[in-house]
């Protein structure tokens, strides 16, 4: 723990760009009576760690690693603040077109492009909605693409290389987290118009500021006070929420998280490395 | 189509932002695509390649809005009336002299001109040469100017007399400012360069202008053999009792009859759009230098003056990303 009143905050390094982000962040912060400072890790398995070893404050967990932080601290830790993107996150799974809308039921004996092995919304959460349709591992291929591993599936590769698979028809659907999506079709669907969407899911919690039992209270409520007091319509503070994908900083709302716990206990994955 | 927007998202993704990232093309159609996905996520197309567009990650900060209004293209505009002139200076940007073809504007085409360019939002007028006064009815021209704009007339100030004095004397004072050359002051080293006698002629003029109630700023053009030229100057300026804004003195550009000074292109000027008879310039100090040309006539304005932002533009935001990407140590 810091010995000084900023609080230090960790992020993983999964672009260039988070650099800038965690930049303005800080110096939004700074004129506060909470100031804040930020340490990058390469990896979530490292943060969670780090967190649970005192050497920061916060952390900027995805889904998988809140979970992992949860089990670790037998529950104690808690969520102190997500984006609004982080209440509606979904997976989608993408086909070729025409390939028309399908429930999980009909995925039996297609060929199944999924994302890194960290990845709540391309790996984890795709392979627990199909298992709990009755699809399995023998039931379907799965055309598996680890990439980036570590990074939680933040950076994209692995939706983006599964996307690529179902192009060459090397798989027949690709699961991916609907912020990849959002991005392919931010200038029309029509510029992907040879892909659709055959299956989302609901929407699910993605990632969060976790804080451990410790940490003081007080100190963290004026803390997100001044984060959730960010606004879309200042320019300064909107160049920070464009870069970091939200419009508005909200309280945390845990329900999303459930079915994430639900698939990382029934798929046995670790609480960390 | 896919595949080019998978390039994209990852490509464009991972850039970091300020930075430009090359993204390679499947055909001539795809570059719509790319354009109106950069629009949707906030991104720039920079320049566009044979088989590849350059994204520049994030949206680009208009080079323009960072220039004072008076400097940004198309506040200010430069007229060449004339080429030809009764000095022959040896450092002439435009190799003026009394043999020069005159290349004249006359003074419809200026009016026609001046309409556009007044519609197009242009606020100030410099009028060159050559020497504008060898043109017997200049004082046309700067009444029609000064009507429509403040305009400075750039001068030697040596042909004031008999008829052009007469015509000088009728002109109005509001709204016109008489730039006279001036390079040094003694004799010595603006004689040099500009011709024997004529130090005195243009001191006299200067002289005549102020003692006529014209507002007068005195202009030197130094090169390498100047000294203390500059120092000297300014103590003369203050005699003739002109303002710090009644002063310039700027460096020989290595244009026209210059061998030597200041190398100029447009990657390294701020844009003045000026006009002649022989088409329009990225810069006064470079009117008949092929490379600084930007096109064959003047007309219509609006869109010369576009082209020359948009250009400028290009150069900034090209140099600026060079700066940031190029380091060689």
């Amino acid at each position: 723990m810091n010995d000084d009143d900023t609080l230090l905050v960790g992020a993983v390094a999964y672009t260039a760009n988070v650099v800038p982000i965690w930049e303005g962040i800080k110096e939004y912060f700074a004129d506060s009576d909470t100031p804040m400072d930020f340490v990058l890790y390469s990896n979530y398995e490292r943060q969670v760690e780090e967190l649970l070893a005192g050497h920061i404050d916060l952390a900027w967990n995805t889904n998988v690693a809140w979970v992992r932080t949860l089990r670790r601290t037998n529950g104690t830790a808690r969520a102190v603040a997500m984006r609004d993107t982080d209440l509606t996150f979904r997976t989608l799974f993408i086909g070729r077109q025409g390939t028309g809308r399908l429930s999980l039921s009909d995925f039996g004996g297609r060929r199944i492009a999924l994302g890194s092995r960290d990845s709540g919304q391309a790996r984890i959460l795709p392979v627990h909605f199909l298992t709990e349709a009755g699809i399995g591992a023998d039931d379907a291929e799965w055309v598996i693409f680890d990439s980036d591993v570590g990074k939680h599936g933040d950076t994209g590769t692995s939706d983006l290389d599964a996307l690529r698979a179902v192009l060459a028809d090397d798989a027949d659907v690709a699961a991916v987290g609907v912020n990849t999506w959002q991005a392919m079709t931010a200038g029309g669907e029509d510029l992907v118009a040879d892909l659709e969407v055959v299956w989302e899911s609901e929407d699910y919690n993605h990632c969060n500021f976790t804080a451990l039992e410790g940490l003081d209270e007080d100190r963290v409520e004026r803390w997100v006070q001044h984060l959730l007091a960010m606004d879309w319509e200042n320019p300064e503070h909107r160049h920070i929420l464009e870069l970091e994908g939200l419009r508005e900083w909200k309280r945390p709302e845990l329900e999303g998280y459930r079915s994430l716990h639900e698939a990382m206990e029934s798929q046995g994955i670790a609480d960390g490395w | 189509m896919s595949a080019l927007i998978l390039r994209l998202v990852e490509q464009v993704g991972a850039t970091p932002a300020g930075s430009v990232t090359e993204v390679a093309l499947d055909g001539p159609d795809d570059l719509a695509s790319v354009a109106r996905w950069c629009e949707a996520t906030g991104n720039e197309v920079l320049t566009v390649l044979p088989d590849a567009v350059e994204i520049h990650r994030g949206r680009i900060a208009d080079p323009l809005a960072s220039l004072p209004p008076e400097r940004r293209p198309g506040h200010r505009l430069w007229v060449y009336t004339n080429f030809h002139c009764n000095l022959a200076c040896d450092y002439c940007c435009v190799e003026s002299s009394p043999t020069a073809a005159p290349r004249v504007l006359s003074t419809a085409e200026l009016s026609r001109l001046l309409e556009a360019a007044v519609a197009s939002g242009v606020e100030e007028l410099y009028i060159t040469g050559g020497e504008p006064f060898m043109l017997i009815d200049m004082d046309e021209r700067l009444r029609l100017a000064t009507s429509l704009l403040p305009t400075t007339v750039l001068t030697n100030a040596m042909l004031f007399r008999g008829e052009r004095l007469r015509r000088l004397e009728a002109l109005p004072r509001d709204n016109l400012t008489l730039q006279i050359s001036l390079d040094s002051a003694t004799p010595g080293l603006h004689d040099r360069h500009r011709g024997s006698g004529s130090f005195e002629r243009a001191l006299d003029g200067i002289r005549c202008a102020l003692d006529l109630g014209f507002r007068v700023r005195v202009a030197a053009t130094l090169g390498e053999d100047a000294g203390d030229t500059e120092t000297e100057l300014e103590r003369l300026f203050s005699d003739l009792g002109l303002d710090d804004d009644q002063r310039v003195v700027r460096r020989v550009a290595r244009q026209g009859a210059a061998n030597s000074g200041l190398t100029v292109s447009r990657t390294s000027l701020v844009p003045e759009v000026c006009v002649t008879a022989e088409g329009v310039w990225w810069h006064p100090v470079a009117a008949i230098d092929p490379a600084m040309k930007v096109a064959d006539h003047w007309a219509p304005f609006d869109e010369v003056l576009d082209s020359v932002r948009e250009e400028y533009r290009r150069h900034r935001i090209r140099g600026d990303v060079l700066a940031s990407t190029f380091p060689c140590a």
